[in-house]
């Protein structure tokens, strides 16, 4: 496998799901096409983990551990929510889709994958930011699929906010280009957006446009990551996507640009030498938990509640990169892949849990241990999961980010968070709780499909897994990813 | 030609830039603020151009061509033929009456000047005089998105914020790699597209394309 070869899957099914043919074959190619994305993409990182960096298309393209991570977490998502969208979208009965939208659909899902994809495998930071940009375009469609008002408002909100956000991160590119023409003698341009041709000439690049470069990147970036205050984009479109897109955007779109931001902060570091960018990351790190805690407290909206959760959880990691200590971006790694298994999870759990009561009001929803004990058991599991209770595995890298903290004195930092980290956890105990074992009365519930109930199961396995046990090539992988996060600080 | 005569040039060019973003901003008629947005592209190619033709980048001429038949043609010619799908008769609607928008305008054209009169920080390679001018298009972009009602103008200003980018990118750096310049292009066109079709499911579902009445989502 190569890169391009991993890239080329889902741009490649992304055409063939748009062959007319029966409903029946769409659904076989679009999931197969996630499939075998994702089989390509593991045994390409798992293959070449030996080598520390592959570079494709002329430098442009590249892989090193870090990049890894995001591809194992795009794919392995995109496999979950492709499998758990076939059943869910590809229903039939009164409430079906006509098969046109859903080649439609389909179509804009492996693209949405693609552009994750290539923005994960830049190295040329202008491509990244035209990837990052390409995802918004790719997914506007996705957030809105059944044509409501409340949909067509949230993707409409979500295309400008994010677009105006990221021409700022453009405004950070420019500079960061800008301190590489100003500063080194090479005669070859395309080569000096190159992320690794700036990091090893790092100590060249004026610290002074590095750092302003990096203020526009956090809140560029920042908006599409959904850190605080830029992230009133976010709750719209998360309630409004159908299910098995709000696990995507949530699990993996916020990561991407996480990487985005991780990125330049290993560059400003290793420029200026100082914490200037980690401090600004914890800074809006806990200032995003501070605004998601309360608005998970007093939420009416379940997955207006889970969307403010991940505003939250993406400041956590946030917060843990800009700690800066090896325990403190491995714990930030960490829980990114651990959010996005267990909150894809819980948006799978949101299908469901709308199909059986046809409402996404807290206070309409009581009792769904007693109409299926399957789903209730793991809804509540993984509200307590993503709430950060032992032993499921958020509850691991919170107490490594932590205990980074602790290590480095930030004690106010630490101290604020875990105030706002036990009301999260009363929000979402509170919730839940009358979610799942409130009084109802029993009403037989058609089954919901093999499949999308499998989707589940696989993804409890997973989170319960991860909080015991870090599978070896993983564990490494991660390792060696937090090695190049923390490279900046080393130079 | 000669250094001097290269800076009124470009000096002139920028004064007819620096009108067209007032003229985009302030017509009353949604159909007038394309045709100034298509003036400011075409202002912003010539820039780009000489820039280019002065200093012997080829990859500059290209995307001032691509700048000039994208930007100052096809993009207006889209939102011409969306207008009129639409049936739009009515004035551009605002938050902020014309005369005051000018007032802001103004302003954000002295603070522009005023956060880059320091040269010493940013040492851009082509003419220094347009960096003020690519901030003001941003923030003339900004003022844009925040204050109108209709979406179309929504889309405008985004666009005016990218032809901002665009010249600080060029004034700085002459330009990005062709690679990434490119890129830019064709996220600008499906951008435009993508937003067009959203503003038909607006039309449809909200019966008119104000935004102001989106207030569906909260909390």
């Amino acid at each position: 496998m190569t890169i391009e070869k991993v890239l080329g899957t889902p741009l490649v099914f992304a055409f063939l799901c748009l062959i007319p043919c029966s409903k029946r074959m769409t659904r076989v190619i679009f999931t197969a096409g996630a499939i075998l994305a994702a089989l390509g993409a593991w045994s390409f990182v798992f293959g070449v983990s030996g080598s520390p960096r592959v570079f494709a298309f002329g430098g442009n393209l590249m892989m090193d551990s870090l990049s890894a991570v995001f591809v194992l977490l795009i794919t392995g998502v995109g496999v979950l929510s492709s499998a758990y969208a076939g059943g869910y979208l590809f229903r039939d009965g009164e409430t079906a889709i006509p098969s046109v939208k859903l080649r439609r659909y389909a179509f804009f899902f492996h693209l949405f994958l693609f552009t994750m994809l290539l923005t994960v495998f830049s190295n040329n930071l202008g491509i990244m930011w035209i990837a990052i940009e390409g995802t918004t375009l790719a997914s506007a469609f996705l957030v809105n699929t059944d044509d409501k008002k409340s949909s067509i408002e949230a993707a409409w909100k979500y295309l400008i906010i994010c677009s105006v956000g990221i021409s700022l991160a453009f405004f950070g590119v420019i500079l960061a280009y800008y301190s590489a023409v100003a500063r080194t003698a090479v005669g070859e341009s395309g080569l000096l957006l190159n992320w690794t041709f700036l990091l090893e000439n790092a100590r060249q690049l004026d610290p002074k446009i590095i750092q302003l470069a990096f203020i526009f990147v956090l809140v560029g970036y920042g908006t599409k990551a959904g850190l605080a205050p830029f992230h009133s984009w976010l709750p719209d479109a998360h309630s409004q996507a159908p299910a098995p897109v709000s696990a995507l955007l949530s699990g993996v779109l916020l990561s991407c640009a996480v990487l985005g931001i991780l990125r330049f902060h290993i560059l400003t570091t290793a420029a200026t030498g100082s914490n200037f960018s980690g401090t600004l990351l914890v800074v809006f790190g806990v200032f995003s938990v501070m605004i998601a805690a309360p608005f998970i407290l007093e939420q009416k909206d379940y997955k207006r509640m889970l969307a403010y959760s991940s505003v939250e959880h993406m400041g956590l990691a946030a917060v843990g990169l800009g700690f800066g200590s090896a325990i403190g971006i491995y714990g930030a790694l960490l829980h990114i892949v651990n959010h996005a298994f267990t909150k894809s999870l819980l948006f799978f759990t949101t299908g469901h849990i709308l199909y059986l009561f046809q409402t996404k009001e807290i206070s309409q929803v009581k009792g769904i241990f007693r109409r299926s004990p399957f789903l209730g058991a793991i809804f509540f599991a993984a509200t307590l999961a993503i709430a950060g209770m032992p032993p499921f595995n958020i509850f691991v890298s919170e107490f490594l980010i932590l205990s980074a903290g602790f290590q480095a004195k930030k004690f106010v930092a630490c101290g604020i968070l875990l105030v706002l980290l036990s009301l999260v956890f009363i929000g979402f105990l509170k919730h839940s709780n009358q979610m799942t074992f409130g009084e109802s009365e029993k009403v037989p519930v058609k089954p919901k499909s093999l499949v999308m109930n499998g989707v589940l199961l696989v993804g409890m396995v997973l989170i319960l897994m991860m909080g015991f046990y870090i599978p070896g090539p993983l564990q490494h992988l991660l390792q060696e990813a937090s090695r190049v996060a923390a490279g900046g600080a080393s130079l | 030609m000669t250094t001097e005569t290269l800076a009124s040039l470009i000096h002139f060019l920028g004064i007819l830039l620096l009108i067209s973003s007032f003229w985009i901003l302030t017509s009353s008629q949604i159909r007038t603020s394309i045709r100034a947005y298509a003036a400011h592209s075409f202002f912003l190619a010539l820039i780009t151009g000489v820039i280019a033709i002065a200093n012997h980048i080829e990859h500059l001429l290209i995307s001032a061509i691509l700048t000039f038949g994208l930007k100052a043609i096809v993009i207006p010619h889209v939102f011409f033929r969306m207008i009129r799908r639409l049936g739009i008769r009515k004035e551009v609607e605002s938050y902020v009456n014309i005369p005051f928008t000018l007032l802001l305008a103004v302003l954000l054209v002295f603070v522009s000047f005023y956060v880059t009169r320091d040269g010493s920080f940013l040492k851009p390679v082509a003419f220094g005089e347009c960096i003020p001018l690519a901030i003001a298009t941003v923030f003339f972009g900004m003022l844009m998105m925040t204050t109108r009602k209709k979406a179309i103008s929504q889309i405008l200003g985004l666009l005016l914020i990218e032809n901002g980018l665009f010249l600080m990118a060029v004034t700085m750096t002459f330009g990005m790699p062709l690679l990434v310049e490119m890129g830019i292009f064709f996220d600008l066109l499906v951008a435009v597209m993508i937003m067009g079709v959203f503003i038909f499911k607006i039309r449809d579902a909200f019966e008119s394309i104000d935004t102001d009445e989106m207030t569906g989502l909260k909390g």
